[in-house]
């Protein structure tokens, strides 16, 4: 039974996402689905953070996006005078710092506390978050700058794409396959994904639960800061609070997607909204929708699998 | 009713007794003179004080009045129902921009603006809530956030409606142009919401609430329709967050679609919880604090001045002062203080009803936020 | 005529099947026991009769309607009480308020016009109030009306729940393990109010029940249940000493963890529900 609904969810996925390319390449500009994949990878990283979070912690982490914007507000204050890959470092170490400073003042105290104060509480740290960037910073949008200076354009199987956005690419599937070989063999990676069922396996492995509890924050963090730092360029540039307002929600229908359990399932979440908001933003039959299609979209999207499908298309049939 | 006087000790530690029972202590005259005169100092600060006040300032208490409306709305969600809701700012905006289309596009009068903002504030609330019926605790919270983030991205771009990026004028209505008659006003509603507020929860569906809340089971088994009482709630609180809108809308005039962002949703949320949920009097005055911080420092200097004084970091403006000691609240409150204000001044408000005062009466240790369901 | 009946009731969840083929009959002016050891399928039962669960065959009855398909709101509509094997009480409220909380049905003005406070539901509220106290009298609770639940011993608050239900108005009393928690001395106060409670207001009562004395003193009928299905039924001595009752509550595999631990789950899905 069980299987077989873990099955059913799987056919599910593919035939979304074949439709999903099919209804790109038939209506909309080709490029959209490279920016598709692009945002929906980004939305993956920031969703595998939450998963993991909600695992560990059993809590909604509305501060996720928020990882992020302060990894991109670092990188933009640092490219200017540091060579990229030193601003870039810098920044995800700040996003880390985050994660764990959150852990420690907020998450920790409220440690026994019911989830939802836990919740309340991590909606209070984004605000912060956006608050102190607006206080430091000013409130407008400012571009970031990327990783190559030139442009080039190639095309790939009939899609135009610029040196860019393909060097990105290659960087995504890599970070994705690192995790993927992280989670499945090293100690550490099985150790925090064996920790939300049996805290005790873990101890044994010599980590306690609240050092475990620090690492995944900080784990989840570097991964908002991924996503921040590889997207937001892309995107159009820094803004207070950018990931939390264009990013989070996508990212929470990933990890929906992906029964808020797995973390291919989020990964892969990520990249059917990011698709779906192309889709959205660039096929003409959404075009009579006032504002941001994408939005709406992925709304009705995280409306119609909370309702009918709450586990997840990929999460374990519960 | 011999044995109910009798036993009438330990309530006074347990909780809100029921209305109607007399307690056993009764103020001395000295002591009823101490409440009234402290009663009276109240009605000044609330009625007299805002007299000759310059249109600016008035414009602000006005605010926190109307936040007052809004906090509560929220209450009912939060406190009552036990469900949160991240996306509160479009119920309000949605609100304001109707009684606004009402009042400029079709020339009907505030009245009926007004009354549509409730409407559409309810109906609102009664299709996301049954919509999303099923989806409880840390799903409905993303719900919410997500609704919040479609009426900002969506529905505040339909233009009709919104007026564009100028956005729509909401003049004040006949008779209370003035912004200090207008304070009034707005003080009659805060003044009807809290009443209707207070006799929800003592009458039948208010105790069905409590019960819900606390457990499902044995509020159906109390013959309580559980799906139709928790949509009810919601369209309580819709209406109220519509009437709230509607009021903030004629308030400045004018409505613009960036008011309705998600910090403004995360400040509701945050002078709700920093009121005390559950509390009328917390929520009022948690929600005031925060409609009035700006205000507050500007006509403070010294508190100003402090901030400013923070090494290497920039001026601190009103608006994001706001934005900034907020959450900072917010964090002391939940892990100090769960029951917010409310729990504080509880001792203050027994006895400025007619009870002993009781330093140690702060109501229930678990109560506030801590329960809502999960 | 029974007042309360289920009729070949079958209910599974996931693979365990935790009634199966369970026919229960409650006659007018009757009390019925249902016993059998932990995880036989009693509380399912209950959960059926109450419309908690719905059945996935046979029917449940009320006066000869059929009930199966009503909502647990609509049977306390109807007349049925029931308590919970946990104490279904609003635990942050007083025993006072409890008792006013549980006669949602018995109030005379609608939702509306007490939110806008119409001066009739000032009135209908103290009359609430005044039955409210007279039930906690029957229940011999009267110095316990203005003590918060949460405080309350185990014992106390069984008969707290009793008298909830009672406020209900019902015709039929479903109660689950009514004297957990008590001494041997309150169990026997208990037997006494609930005959009294049948002779005063003409109840019909069901419930589930370990204490055997109590059992045997107060039952008309008794149904033993076993990994879901009826073992037995018959007056209370005959199912005493039924020969396979007796194996099920002596043997080593009475107990059925399996179904024991599908039950206790869903007792604890429905309650954070």
């Amino acid at each position: 039974m069980d299987r077989l609904r873990e099955r059913q969810g799987q056919v599910i996925t593919a035939a979304v996402i074949t439709l999903l390319v099919l209804v790109l390449l038939a209506t909309g500009e080709k490029e959209s689905l490279v920016i598709g994949v692009i945002t929906g990878s980004a939305y993956g990283f920031l969703a595998l953070g939450l998963v993991l979070i909600y695992k560990s912690s059993g809590v909604f982490n509305f501060a996720q996006g928020e990882f992020g914007t302060v990894a991109v507000y670092t990188l933009y204050l640092l490219h200017f005078d540091v060579p990229y890959g030193f601003a870039l470092l810098g920044a995800l170490g700040v996003a880390v710092l985050m994660g764990v400073v959150v852990e420690r003042l907020v998450v920790r105290p409220l440690f026994d506390a019911p989830r939802v104060t836990l919740l309340v509480a991590t909606a209070g740290v984004a605000l912060l978050s956006i608050a102190v960037q607006i206080w430091f910073g000013e409130a407008t949008a400012r571009p970031v700058g990327r990783a190559l200076p030139t442009l080039d354009r190639f095309t790939v199987l009939g899609v135009q794409i610029s040196d860019q956005r393909l060097l990105l690419l290659g960087a995504l599937a890599i970070l994705a396959g690192l995790l993927a070989w992280f989670f499945n063999k090293t100690n550490l990676g099985l150790a925090i994904l064996g920790s939300s069922q049996e805290p005790t396996a873990t101890e044994l492995m010599g980590i306690s639960v609240k050092r475990l509890s620090t690492i995944v924050w900080a784990l989840a963090a570097l991964l908002g800061g991924l996503a921040g730092v590889l997207a937001v360029p892309e995107t159009g540039g820094f803004a207070p609070g950018v990931l939390t307002v264009a990013f989070l929600i996508p990212a929470f229908t990933a990890a929906v997607l992906g029964g808020m359990t797995s973390l291919p399932g989020a990964f892969l979440g990520g990249v059917i909204v990011g698709v779906v908001e192309a889709v959205a933003t660039s096929a003409p039959i959404f075009e009579d929708i006032p504002g941001s299609p994408g939005t709406l979209l992925v709304f009705v999207v995280l409306l119609i699998v909370l309702v009918a499908r709450p586990q997840g298309l990929l999460g374990k049939a519960g | 009713m011999a044995v109910e006087t009798a036993s009438r000790g330990p309530a006074a530690e347990t909780g809100e007794t029921v209305e109607g029972g007399e307690p056993s202590f009764r103020p001395s005259p000295i002591g009823w003179l101490a409440r009234g005169i402290v009663w009276a100092a109240i009605a000044w600060l609330v009625l007299i004080f805002p007299l000759g006040r310059e249109a600016f300032e008035l414009q602000r208490y006005s605010e926190a009045v109307i936040f007052g409306i809004i906090g509560l709305s929220l209450n009912v969600l939060l406190g009552y129902v036990g469900q949160i809701s991240l996306g509160h700012q479009a119920f309000v905006g949605i609100g304001a921009f109707t009684s606004a289309y009402i009042v400029t596009e079709q020339n009907l009068s505030f009245w009926v603006g007004v009354a549509a903002a409730v409407a559409v504030g309810g109906l609102q609330a009664l299709v996301l809530g049954g919509v999303s019926l099923r989806i409880t605790g840390l799903y409905f919270a993303l719900v919410t956030l997500a609704y919040g983030l479609v009426a900002e991205k969506n529905i505040f771009q339909i233009q009709e409606l919104t007026g564009g990026g100028l956005g729509q004028p909401a003049p004040k209505p006949k008779g209370f142009e003035s912004d200090f008659r207008y304070y009034y006003l707005c003080l009659v509603f805060l003044a009807i919401v809290l009443w209707v507020d207070w006799r929800m929860m003592r009458t039948k569906s208010g105790r069905a609430l409590l019960a819900l809340r606390e457990n499902p089971r044995v509020a159906s088994t109390f013959g309580v329709n559980v799906r139709l009482l928790t949509l009810f709630a919601f369209v309580v609180s819709g209406a109220f967050a519509g009437l709230g809108g509607a009021l903030l809308a004629h308030n400045d005039t004018r409505v613009s679609p960036e008011t309705w962002s998600f910090n403004l949703a995360l400040i509701f949320v945050i002078m709700t919880v920093v009121g005390g949920l559950r509390s009328r009097a917390g929520v009022v005055i948690g929600s005031a604090f925060f409609a009035l911080i700006g205000y507050l420092l500007d006509k403070f200097t010294i508190l100003q001045d402090g901030l400013n004084a923070i090494p290497g970091a920039p001026d601190l403006s009103p608006e994001i002062a706001r934005l900034v000691i907020g959450p900072v609240l917010l964090l002391l409150t939940l892990t100090l203080t769960p029951g917010g204000i409310g729990q504080q001044i509880r001792p203050i408000v027994r006895w400025l009803t007619g009870h002993r005062f009781d330093l140690k009466d702060r109501g229930l240790k678990e109560v506030q936020i801590s329960d809502v369901r999960a | 005529m029974s007042v309360l009946e289920t009729q070949s009731v079958s209910i599974r969840f996931g693979g365990v099947f935790a009634n199966t083929d369970v026919s229960i009959k409650v006659g007018e002016w009757e009390i019925v026991g249902v016993i059998g050891p932990n995880g036989a399928g009693k509380t399912t039962a209950f959960n059926i009769v109450t419309g908690f669960y719905k059945p996935d065959r046979g029917r449940v009855l009320y006066k000869g309607r059929d009930i199966t398909n009503l909502a647990v709101h609509e049977r306390t509509a109807l007349g049925m009480g029931r308590t919970f094997q946990n104490v279904g009480l609003v635990k942050g409220s007083t025993v006072r308020e409890n008792l006013v909380s549980a006669q949602y049905l018995e109030a005379d003005y609608s939702t509306l016009a007490g939110m806008l406070g119409s001066p009739r539901t000032f009135v209908s509220e103290a009359e609430l109030r005044k039955r409210g106290d007279a039930v906690a009298e029957v229940m011999g609770l009267g110095e316990f009306l203005d003590r918060q639940v949460a405080g309350l011993p185990y014992g106390v608050l069984k008969r707290v729940e009793i008298a909830t239900v009672l406020a209900t108005d019902p015709d039929v009393l479903l109660l689950d393990e009514p004297s957990s928690g008590m001494g041997p001395e309150e169990a026997h106060d208990l037997g006494d109010t609930l005959l009294e409670l049948r002779r005063e207001f003409g109840l019909s009562i069901a419930m589930i029940e370990h204490h055997v004395p109590l059992v045997v003193r107060v039952c008309d009928y008794v149904y033993c249940l076993n990994f879901g299905q009826l073992l037995a039924e018959g007056l209370p001595e005959e199912v005493r000493n039924h020969p396979q009752v007796v194996t099920a509550y002596l043997g080593e595999d009475a107990e059925d963890p399996a179904l024991q631990k599908v039950e206790e789950k869903l007792e604890t899905l429905l309650d954070t529900d």
